[in-house]
């Protein structure tokens, strides 16, 4: 069933893909081949490979060098898909120190580590890296919030 | 210049102050990455690549960081399939199957001792076919012009998913997903902006760096948590630490057969670490195991796949330098880590830049003498390592991770299309979709339509030319070799080993 969907997707992405390339040529054409052959080329064998896949689909889904769980966690797999986003978000607003921190919690939550100790391991990585990085390496990373305190932006 | 003189050139880049503290840290950095498992050489080498550039390497130091972390990968796997029977990086998988019992039965250190040793051979192995091969395919890759260098590129492809086991359809849809995925952005030949959906963080193309660290640290992240439970304790006690002479003697010709054949495996491209020691240990089961210890504990089977997982590994690099054309994940990261730099790498590299060639592949024999002074005398710092709870471990990837995207481009958008990637490389990888073709055809896309787009130029659109040429033709009937053969041989003959390594 999952490579049926597969398929179905793919060969739709390449129908979407296929439509947007039709439009794009080149004001002044230097050559015998544009813009556009290339992705209707892709689009075409992603559409078939899609279909070949909506049709014929193979055994059971098996995820890649994991031999296949029975069943997804959904629960921590949202959280953590949740955390990671609103790390991604909050990165520069918030600023490194006090993303990372924030989101060490609910993610080392999901693999089994407890409140405190996360809170700490948070607050210490985000310090540690911080000092690594920024101060020691020279990669410049968001202050934000903190930027009274860490100086910088 | 012949070849002994620029290898003596390339040590002396090695040898450099800067470049040996930075071969030593990535040997180190290599060894717990590959050693803890679901970190492979792949995820160490795309977090490792934007740090390089950010911090400002010069390219040549940059490589040989990335070079030393893919070598201390191969050797670090080795430890987890020992001491916890899970292979610490997909090359390592076969090392479990005599390594653990052979822990089990005390031997451990033993069998990490010996691996390490073994692993040293392959790599040396394999240095030394590089030293011979790459300057001649260089000078013959040279007469390659664009059809050649597209039909090539159409014959790495058909070796990744031929040999891609179960579900080549799979292996095709990852290309050319990949292969889409490097057509956004600007077209430089006609100004065209294509897939942008008029954003300006997408008209420069999609973050590369963005892509390799979400489709493979954060889908690993959200594919780690279906395991975390099942976590096995490690072995503890390692018994004796040093292999004695017999069992030197006994491995010897098995590591050296081993090492020759992973290094054939890893020239070609598609093929890689995996393959080569399921191959490997295939070939010693055969030809050694008399007596049906192989499985239960057999040092031969330790010493034999480690060899031919290394000399791949390294062989890899052949077509990567030569070539300019990647055959693995890992080397497909870093052309990108090159392209970083604005190097492309292939045949005019040698005479362009000796010095960063012979560099890396002279740092290559560095690092893995680094790697066995490492892993032999100092093998218990690593072991103590796998101590390593997931809960500190994951929230450190994922920083470190962030901080490497946001480093070359310092926007949020680049954050969120990491996290968005690795949503979408964990749904295909529950799908079965491998990542390595997706990623080859990620780095390779705009390679290819400009090798396309110019052979057709020269030809004003005939399409002729594509196969005009004895080398372009050679060429094709290897991809349509690779694409016919696997499958048949799958349906009438016995398993192969590539079918039991991909599965």
């Amino acid at each position: 069933m999952a490579d049926r969907i597969l398929g179905l997707l793919c060969l739709a992405l390449a129908v979407a893909m296929a439509w947007a390339a039709h439009g794009y040529a080149a004001e002044i054409s230097y050559e015998p081949v544009g813009p556009r052959a290339f992705p209707t080329l892709l689009a075409a064998v992603l559409g078939l490979a899609g279909l070949w896949m909506a049709v014929r689909p193979g055994r059971a889904a098996v995820a890649d060098a994991h031999g296949g769980a029975e069943k997804a966690p959904w629960l921590p797999l949202a959280l953590t898909v949740g955390a990671m986003l609103a790390y991604a978000l909050l990165f520069q607003w918030l600023g490194f120190v006090l993303a990372t921190a924030l989101m060490t919690v609910p993610v080392g939550r999901c693999f089994g580590g407890r409140p405190l100790p996360l809170l700490a391991t948070g607050l210490s990585l985000g310090l540690g890296l911080f000092f690594l990085f920024d101060k020691l390496f020279d990669v410049i990373l968001p202050t934000g919030v903190l930027s009274f305190v860490l100086g910088g932006r | 210049m012949n070849t002994l003189e620029h290898l003596l050139q390339g040590f002396g880049v090695a040898l450099a102050p800067v470049n040996l503290l930075l071969g030593l840290i990535g040997s180190f950095i290599g060894t717990v990455v590959g050693m803890l498992p679901g970190l492979g050489p792949i995820n160490g080498v795309a977090i490792l690549m934007p740090l390089a550039f950010a911090l400002k390497l010069p390219p040549e130091s940059a490589l040989i960081l990335l070079t030393a972390v893919y070598i201390g990968c191969e050797f670090g796997g080795r430890i987890s399939s020992i001491l916890i029977n899970v292979p610490g990086d997909a090359g390592a998988i076969m090392t479990a199957v005599d390594g653990y019992p052979m822990a089990v039965k005390g031997q451990a250190g033993v069998a990490l001792s010996i691996s390490a040793w073994s692993s040293f051979i392959g790599s040396f192995v394999a240095f030394i076919g590089i030293v011979i091969a790459a300057p001649w395919l260089a000078q013959w890759a040279l007469a390659f012009g664009p059809a050649e260098y597209f039909a090539l590129m159409c014959f790495a492809f058909a070796c990744i998913t031929g040999l891609m086991g179960d579900a080549p359809m799979k292996a095709v849809l990852a290309a050319v997903l990949g292969l889409s995925l490097s057509t956004v952005g600007l077209d430089s030949n006609s100004g065209v902006y294509r897939f942008t959906f008029d954003s300006v963080h997408l008209s420069d193309g999609i973050q590369f760096v963005a892509v390799v660290i979400g489709l493979f640290s954060v889908s690993e992240i959200l594919l780690m948590l279906e395991q975390h439970l099942g976590q096995v304790p490690a072995i503890r006690a390692l018994g004796r630490n040093m292999f004695n002479r017999a069992e030197l003697a006994l491995t010897w010709w098995g590591t050296v057969r081993s090492s020759v054949l992973g290094f054939f495996v890893g020239v070609l491209p598609g093929a890689g670490a995996t393959i080569a020691s399921a191959m490997a240990y295939t070939m010693e089961k055969r030809l050694t195991d008399t007596e049906g210890t192989f499985g239960k504990g057999d040092i031969r089977g330790v010493a034999a796949p480690e060899a031919a997982n290394n000399s791949s590994a390294n062989g890899s690099f052949v077509p990567m330098l030569t070539l300019g054309v990647p055959g693995s994940g890992t080397t497909a990261v870093m052309v990108g880590a090159l392209s970083l730099y604005n190097i492309t790498p292939g045949p005019a590299l040698f005479t362009q830049q000796p010095g960063l060639v012979w560099g890396l592949i002279a740092s290559m024999a560095v690092c893995n003498v680094l790697l066995l002074i490492m892993n032999i005398p100092m093998i218990g710092l690593f072991t103590r390592m796998l101590a390593l709870p997931n809960w500190i471990l994951v929230p450190g990837i994922l920083a470190i991770s962030a901080v490497g995207v946001y480093a070359i481009h310092a926007t949020t958008f680049d954050l969120v299309l990491m996290v968005a990637l690795g949503v979408v490389g964990y749904l295909l990888r529950k799908a079965g979709v491998p990542m390595a073709p997706l990623i080859l055809g990620f780095v390779l896309g705009d390679m290819m339509e400009q090798n396309l787009r110019r052979a057709l130029s020269i030809t004003n659109g005939e399409l002729s030319i594509l196969w005009g040429s004895p080398i372009a033709i050679g060429l094709w009937v290897g991809v349509t070799a690779m694409l016919l053969v696997p499958p048949l041989y799958r349906r009438f003959g016995r398993r192969s080993p590539v079918a039991v390594a991909a599965a």
